[in-house]
């Protein structure tokens, strides 16, 4: 008897706490997700509408003019071609300098390529941030500034080291067969490399897309010191200026940030689970 | 198949672009960090060399101690919940049996995919003292707890602090639920043949087997927190005062807008030797357990 009784209290005791676990994973479910649907609402609403009338809930009337008013009048489209050319060109670069880094690095033969290899993976351990100033003196030495290049170029710097060691690994594991064989049909290097090796890493390289046009798209700190033309900004950018210069309109406000989140938010429901993969990456080569 | 393979030209032209890139845009200007601290620089000339008198300005400065306790809060506060929140919601998401898992996966993600200026602003506007949604819902379920969050100067760091911890939570989730899927199911099978419970399990078993995991978790956030600069740049701009100064902007606004470059390098060449620490310290510490659970 008294055993039963104890086994119906532990069930209960479980049931309840198995309860209040869901609870939670609700709760934080909501606590991840509202804030953004609290944005999408408020893009659609007018002033009285988020701070007096309706601050919670979905809009009464969906004022897509909102939407209308921040593409033709708030220069939005602007920032969005100067994101989307900064956040291409640098994913070309990033990919098509540390493919050919790595492949230098792993299967050729050469003094001083492991050198090489970790002075370039030293870039994994130094911070934006600690730099923002010399890279603003290059860049402007260099006669970048004004320029789509004075973001490109240390973007797809600041990606190189990363980028390169994921490709290493990946090299790494290629059976020289497949080289020796491209040798003997009469392939020099170069065909080799571009015809037989790059297409044995296209996972890596989709993964690495992914991963460098996340980081580029949404990157900040540089582009805050290193843009200062109007015409150049990105969305980024563009949001806080927004801020700045139109602080009444939150309705356009809003629809601007939901435009500059889209495609981030679309990318990642497309290819979840490369996304996930290409930001967890991280872990397996700096750990 | 040796000359294949050592092909000169081949070799200068797969390496030389990787290598000038990142020698111009990132190696020298480390260098330059260390060098510049020494120097009283405004940013135009070439500077003259003072020794180590911007560190020890820098020592004797009040802000840069404000910058150290908000680095280390920031940490702090980011460590403590992402790590929690990320190993509890990683481990439920990882049960197969769990109804919608892919939406739970998904939505403790999607904050990572922001731009951390959306972020920024959208929490600006939910901590906003009168008309924000946080006090609004205050007043809403009738309690007093509205408070002036950004602009309280001993609350506004953890208010901004919760920010960054909002924003990249998913993403230590993201990296410990890929380890636990590394994990072979065969170690759980044993666990409940030894009568394990689920939480005994993930004790004995998930968790010391995602040192590794563990290990980067600590790093990216212990750094993250000492680096933090975008959510007081953006939320309340150091202030109130300059009680959410960090070291990062303790850099950018002695450099950009005191003109005081050489003395902004030295703040930002004690960030880099802090999170260098921080990373030898998370090794050291983790790899010693490792090798105490070993003997």
């Amino acid at each position: 008897m008294a055993t039963l009784v104890n086994k119906v209290k532990t069930r209960k005791r479980f049931s309840l706490s198995d309860n209040l676990f869901q609870l939670f994973l609700w709760g934080y479910a909501f606590i991840s997700l509202y804030p953004l649907i609290w944005m999408l609402f408020y893009s659609f609403k007018n002033n009285d509408e988020i701070f007096v009338s309706n601050p919670f809930g979905f809009p009464t009337v969906l004022r897509v003019e909102n939407y209308i008013k921040a593409w033709s009048q708030y220069n939005v489209p602007q920032y969005f071609l100067n994101s989307l050319i900064v956040a291409v060109a640098t994913v070309i670069i990033t990919i098509v300098a540390a493919l050919m880094f790595a492949y230098a690095t792993s299967r050729m033969r050469w003094k001083g390529k492991a050198f090489a290899r970790t002075y370039v993976a030293l870039g994994m351990f130094i911070p934006v941030q600690a730099v923002l100033i010399p890279v603003a003196r290059v860049v402007q030495d260099l006669g970048l500034m004004g320029t789509h290049w004075a973001l490109i170029l240390p973007y797809a710097a600041f990606n190189l080291a990363f980028s390169s060691m994921v490709f290493y690994g990946f090299f790494l594991g290629i059976p020289v067969e497949m080289e020796e064989a491209a040798c003997i049909d009469g392939a020099n290097i170069f065909q080799t490399f571009f015809q037989i090796i790059v297409p044995t890493v296209k996972p890596a390289i989709a993964t690495l897309i992914i991963f460098t046009f996340l980081n580029s798209w949404n990157e900040f700190i540089l582009a805050n010191v290193l843009v200062i033309d109007q015409k150049l900004k990105t969305l980024p950018l563009g949001i806080l200026f927004f801020q700045g210069q139109f602080t009444t309109d939150w309705g356009a406000m809003g629809a601007t940030m939901v435009i500059a989140s889209l495609p981030t938010i679309l990318v990642y429901i497309l290819f979840s689970n490369q996304v996930e993969k290409a930001m967890t990456l991280g872990g397996a080569v700096k750990g | 198949m040796k000359k294949f393979f050592g092909n000169k030209w081949a070799i200068a032209i797969f390496t030389l672009p990787a290598l000038l890139l990142f020698t111009v845009l990132v190696f020298y200007p480390i260098v330059q960090v260390f060098h510049k601290s020494f120097f009283d620089w405004n940013g135009l000339s070439s500077g003259t060399f003072i020794g180590l008198e911007n560190y020890i300005r820098l020592f004797d400065d009040k802000v840069f101690w404000i910058s150290n306790k908000n680095g280390f809060i920031f940490a702090a506060v980011i460590t403590v919940f992402q790590m929690t929140m990320a190993t509890v919601l990683a481990l439920a998401v990882s049960n197969t049996k769990m109804k919608g898992r892919n939406f739970f996966r998904v939505v403790y993600f999607i904050p990572v995919v922001l731009s951390v200026t959306v972020v920024c602003q959208l929490w600006l506007s939910i901590y906003n003292a009168d008309t924000g949604l946080l006090n609004k819902f205050f007043e809403l379920i009738g309690s007093d707890f509205s408070q002036n969050w950004l602009t309280d100067r001993d609350k506004a760091i953890y208010a901004i602090a919760f920010v960054n911890a909002w924003q990249w939570m998913g993403y230590q989730f993201a990296l410990i639920l890929a380890g636990v899927k590394s994990i072979p199911t065969s170690y759980y099978e044993a666990a409940k043949i030894d009568g394990a419970t689920a939480v005994q399990a993930h004790q004995k078993v998930t968790i010391p087997l995602l040192a590794e995991t563990y290990k980067f978790c600590l790093v990216i956030s212990i750094t993250g927190g000492i680096k933090a600069f975008t959510e007081m740049f953006i939320m309340t701009g150091g202030g109130p005062g300059n009680s959410t100064y960090t070291l990062t902007y303790m850099m950018y606004s002695a450099a950009f807008r005191g003109g005081e470059f050489g003395y902004g390098l030295t703040a930002a060449a004690v960030l880099v030797l802090e999170c260098l620490m921080a990373i030898i310290v998370v090794n050291r510490l983790i790899k010693t357990e490792n090798a105490a659970e070993e003997a």
